[in-house]
């Protein structure tokens, strides 16, 4: 197989994955309907309670809305839906042949990996662009340079997510199984990553009056969704909890770890 | 060149205790069509996955196209075509976007790809439903469209387990003959499996396969006058008189719980037989060496027949379906 031929096998592997995830209604109501139930809803709903008030007297000041806040963090969620969900086409090409198919062909089993798991990210990170198109209600101003940025760390975060859920589909071995796992892993690890309310209710240091308990910043500061969260708010609203280079890291050490394991799990099938 | 397309050599392979293969060995030359005959649970699939490279023999070794399958696996891929025998087809694809996957993991080019995409699907006769979603597919239509998807790449070899469960008369006869025009064209290898006997008339070389092991390997015309006997089949009228012919002729077998089968190269034993039981049998018939026939006196036993053979694939197919 020359160079050309692999890559040609790449496409094909990814061009699946695009082509049956936009026959699938369901993944993209899932798409558009998450992040307007928590813009519209959620956001909306507590924007206003969202500033530096303490048993009625202004404390300290907040310069972002709750909006504002919320919005990178939305972005994230529905890429980690979708990533995680992903997971579920590993399921269906296991249990209904589909993976004898690619197994037979001179393909190497890690490049059939890689285009299914570029595919997944690609439909992951189309799905957190959705959210982008919120960006003026949510009063998120957007340069195009911004939004490159933007979008190049949501196409590496979902490929660290989708290899993630590539990763559990070796261990799940129903679909019944997965929606409860999906479930016990995508809130929890969002809502314990600063992503509806930060770790610091001042948002600076500076101006702290009251704090979180200990552990819950704790839980923040382990969850590694929180750095994802954090760079993408420094690129969409300019705030950042933690220094950018650990958000980067973070979220290139995810893409590379986890299709590492990914893919000695899967050369072992 | 090597004349053999496929060598097989003292191949085993277990699940758990449960012996598959043990000790098979063959040798399929270049262009033959050979058949794999035997009862579901023979170890055909199991032979099948590990020419297919998915699964490694336990022991022993295999060739195909002169790449050793464990050594080289993906030499060996590039020079076959596999139809599994339940659907490895993407339903929510449509048939050409199933073609067109096959093409691109094969890493063919895009002309090349399109004509044989056009001339794959010419040949099984689905032109007519390139861009329809598999899903909505007889089940012989996507039989069709996985041979068609397994000539794509112009392999050396085809593998096809089980190919025509499911498909009518009509098509499977049209199949054959493709099939047969492709191995005189192109030097094309076929390697069927399959539990329906008058599909391996035509093959070139029948091997009879039943746990796990070879018992009989030839051209159909061979194996008849080797292995072959006629016989005669009864249907006594009772328990009692079943029991009664069993016990004179101890090499009858017994097929299903009421009839049984004599051998009847004897015409004296036949008239002797007949003369003493007529009145107290319902069913007499004489059955002249067929493969049938081999396989019955090779193994003591009759293929099972085709609803049941359905009913195991079925089966089968639950117990994957609910693996693990």
């Amino acid at each position: 197989m020359t160079p050309i031929m692999l890559l040609r096998g790449v496409y094909g592997v990814w061009l699946r994955e695009v082509t049956r995830a936009t026959r699938d209604r369901a993944q993209l109501i899932g798409g558009v309907s998450r992040p307007l139930i928590w813009l519209l809803i959620l956001g909306v709903g507590f924007n206003p309670y969202f500033r530096g008030e303490v048993y009625g007297e202004v404390r300290f000041v907040i310069p972002y809305t709750y909006l504002q806040f919320l919005f990178p963090a939305v972005i994230v969620l529905n890429i980690m839906y979708t990533s995680i969900q992903f997971a579920v086409s590993v399921i269906w090409d296991r249990e209904f042949g589909f993976l004898r198919e690619v197994l037979v062909s001179p393909m190497p089993r890690p490049l059939i990996l890689l285009g299914k798991v570029l595919g997944g990210s690609t439909i992951a990170t189309l799905h957190g662009g959705l959210v982008l198109i919120l960006a003026r209600f949510a009063d998120v101003t957007l340069s195009i340079p911004d939004m490159l940025t933007a979008l190049s760390l949501m196409f590496v975060l979902a490929f660290g997510l989708t290899s993630f859920g590539v990763i559990l589909a070796a261990r799940i071995r129903s679909f019944e199984g997965f929606g409860v796992f999906s479930n016990t892993i995508i809130l929890p690890l969002y809502f314990t990553s600063s992503a509806v309310f930060p770790l610091d209710p001042s948002l600076t240091r500076t101006q702290m009056v009251t704090t979180y308990p200990e552990w819950l910043v704790f839980m923040m500061q382990v969850n590694p969704i929180t750095y994802a969260v954090d760079a993408l708010r420094g690129v969409l609203i300019g705030f950042n909890q933690f220094p950018p280079s650990y958000g980067l890291g973070v979220i290139f050490g995810m893409a590379g770890i986890f299709f590492v394991v990914a893919m000695i799990g899967f050369s072992r099938s | 060149m090597n004349p053999a397309a496929i060598i097989v050599s003292e191949v085993s392979a277990a699940y758990g205790s449960k012996k598959a293969l043990d000790g098979v060995s063959l040798a399929v030359p270049a262009g033959a069509h050979f058949a794999l005959l035997g009862p579901n649970g023979a170890g055909k699939t199991t032979l099948v996955s590990i020419l297919s490279t998915l699964r490694r023999p336990d022991g022993g070794s295999a060739q195909v196209a002169g790449a050793d399958v464990v050594k080289r696996p993906t030499e060996a891929r590039r020079s076959i075509g596999v139809v599994f025998q339940d659907s490895s087809l993407d339903d929510r694809l449509t048939a050409w976007e199933n073609l067109e996957f096959h093409g691109l993991v094969y890493g063919m080019a895009p002309k090349p790809r399109r004509m044989m995409i056009e001339q794959v699907l010419e040949l099984v006769e689905l032109g007519d439903w390139t861009h329809e979603v598999v899903r909505s597919f007889s089940g012989g239509m996507r039989r069709r469209l996985e041979i068609a998807r397994a000539l794509l790449h112009e392999p050396k070899i085809l593998f096809l387990d089980e190919p025509t469960v499911g498909l009518d008369a009509q098509t499977r006869q049209h199949i054959w003959h493709y099939l047969g025009r492709l191995r005189q064209e192109r030097n094309l290898t076929v390697l069927t499996t399959t539990h329906y006997i008058e599909e391996v008339e035509d093959a070139d070389i029948v091997c009879i396969i039943d746990g796990g092991k070879i018992i009989a390997e030839g051209s159909p015309q061979a194996l008849k006058s080797q292995h072959g006997k006629r016989w005669l089949h009864l249907t006594p009228q009772d328990a009692e008189t079943l029991a009664l012919i069993q016990s004179r002729f101890p090499e009858a077998q017994a097929l299903g719980s009421t009839a049984l089968a004599v051998p009847a190269d004897k015409d004296d034993q036949v008239d002797a037989l007949l003369a003493e039981f007529r009145d107290r049998l319902l069913e007499v018939r004489f059955q002249q060496p067929t493969l049938e026939s081999v396989f019955l006196s090779l193994t003591g036993k009759e293929l099972r027949d085709r609803a049941d053979g359905q009913r195991d694939a079925d089966k089968a197919a639950g117990r994957r379906g609910g693996r693990r």
